[in-house]
């Protein structure tokens, strides 16, 4: 004790409950640090691609003609894209097989859209709950080892003739790293949670506006026919 | 494949990102640590004991090093093939085994003074720590007794430092007290030495312990706490 404690000493001389706690923290901080570069990476490409999307589509191209570019590469169509081929998919084939009512054909046309929303919010959402989980128990978590580490710092101290600040003080300062690792996992995830439901939540409306106006379209394109 | 593309590169980031924290935080702990630690001297002092005994512990290896058995068993098996000329080998491997008796004897010894040093090692571990122990109470007991008779005047700030030298008798009673630090307030200073002055005498140990630690020492007093 002469010399200052490291933190790695600290972290070695825990109890084995209050390193188990330690190292389930360091897991979830990891796991959630994961998550959330793999979110922010790919809620930017997914905003890109609805940029690059739309200008196409209003660029003025024949809609039968961005479906057949589509189409070609099957395997990677995602988010916006896979909206427009499941409603325009859905609509010529409707229309191909002459169904006159206009009104059946986009009820087709708008459910089929809505699966693909649906799927699309599915994906865009992936991991946020773990994010969440881990925002919202790692505090906890910690906490928990840090009681319990205190506990049995003051439990030695009790069988001791000469109590000390510094018989107690390793104990609880060991066990205090619990729970500041408790708080770097959650503070984290927490941000990241928020931040990312909420850009879900936008990209989620630019989805649902895109596929009004495709609807729109489309409808307008089978009443004139 | 897709799962390996799309979290290889945030796995990557993320425990970049973990191992430049923890390195960043042992490096920062370590700094403030050692500013705080100042404050507790003393204590290292029971240390430096133990910076003779690397020294001695190498040797004995180095002198067992040798295996003198190696280089006695290979010239026997040719004292066996030469049997004819009988009176000469028989000399020869008698010189030879009592030479090895003797390098047995001495291996046996060095093992024997190997393991005494070692013992002594860890007796003087052990006299070391509680040696410690017994200081850290005892520094503890000067502490409370001191704080019990100080009362910080209005005018303490917090930054405040006086540093007094303490010189005692074996008795514990104070010898002399002399202001090395001032904390600048006079006031200050005044009530930390008259502190000292009204415990008069000290519980201090006896022997080489006093000897080493407490027959001067020197008094830090701050208005946050009383520290060394």
């Amino acid at each position: 004790m002469t010399e200052p404690m490291s933190i790695l000493e600290l972290v070695r001389n825990a109890s084995f409950l209050v390193q188990a706690v330690m190292v389930i923290l360091v897991l979830a901080s990891v796991a959630s640090w994961v998550m959330i570069f793999q979110r922010w990476f790919e809620l930017n490409r997914v905003q890109r691609e609805i940029d690059d999307f739309e200008e196409a589509f209003w660029s003025g191209i024949d809609l039968a003609n961005l479906k057949a570019e589509l189409d070609e590469r099957p395997e990677d169509q995602t988010g916006i894209e896979s909206l427009f081929a499941a409603g325009f998919g859905e609509y010529r084939r409707l229309a191909g097989q002459g169904t006159a009512d206009p009104d059946a054909v986009m009820q087709f046309v708008q459910r089929a859209m809505r699966v693909a929303l649906t799927h699309e919010e599915e994906r865009l959402g992936r991991h946020l709950p773990f994010l969440a989980t881990v925002g919202s128990t790692s505090p906890y978590v910690g906490l928990f080892g840090t009681v319990w580490g205190i506990m049995n710092a003051f439990r030695n101290v009790a069988t001791m003739t000469q109590a000390t600040l510094a018989a107690v003080a390793p104990g609880i300062s060991e066990a205090l790293v619990a729970t500041a690792m408790g708080l770097f996992a959650a503070i984290p995830a927490v941000i990241g949670y928020n931040r990312f439901s909420a850009r879900v939540d936008g990209l989620m409306k630019r989805y649902e506006a895109y596929a009004d106006e495709l609807t729109s379209i489309l409808h307008r394109d089978a009443v004139t026919q | 494949m897709t799962v390996v593309r799309d979290y290889a590169l945030p796995l990557i980031l993320a425990i970049g990102l973990h191992a430049g924290v923890v390195g960043l935080l042992m490096q920062n702990w370590q700094d403030r640590i050692d500013a705080d630690e100042e404050a507790m001297p003393r204590l290292i002092v029971a240390r430096v004991v133990e910076l003779d005994q690397p020294e001695a512990r190498p040797a004995p290896p180095k002198v067992e090093l040798p295996p003198p058995q190696p280089e006695v068993a290979p010239p026997k098996p040719p004292a066996k093939p030469a049997a004819k000329p009988v009176p000469e080998p028989d000399r020869e491997a008698e010189r030879r085994e009592r030479e090895q008796r003797e390098l047995e004897r001495r291996l046996k010894e060095l093992q024997e003074q190997s393991t005494q040093l070692a013992l002594d090692e860890e007796l003087r571990d052990l006299q070391e720590g509680s040696t410690q122990e017994a200081t850290m109470s005892y520094v503890a007991a000067i502490y409370s007794a001191i704080a019990a008779q100080w009362s910080r005047p209005p005018s303490a700030r917090n930054d405040m430092e006086a540093r007094f030298g303490v010189e005692l008798l074996p008795s514990g009673d104070l010898l002399s007290l002399t202001l090395l630090e001032s904390s600048g307030n006079a006031a200050f200073d005044r009530a930390a030495e008259a502190a000292v002055r009204k415990v008069r005498r000290f519980e201090v140990p006896s022997g080489q312990l006093f000897e080493k630690n407490f027959r001067r020492f020197s008094l830090k007093f701050k208005p946050e706490d009383l520290l060394r």
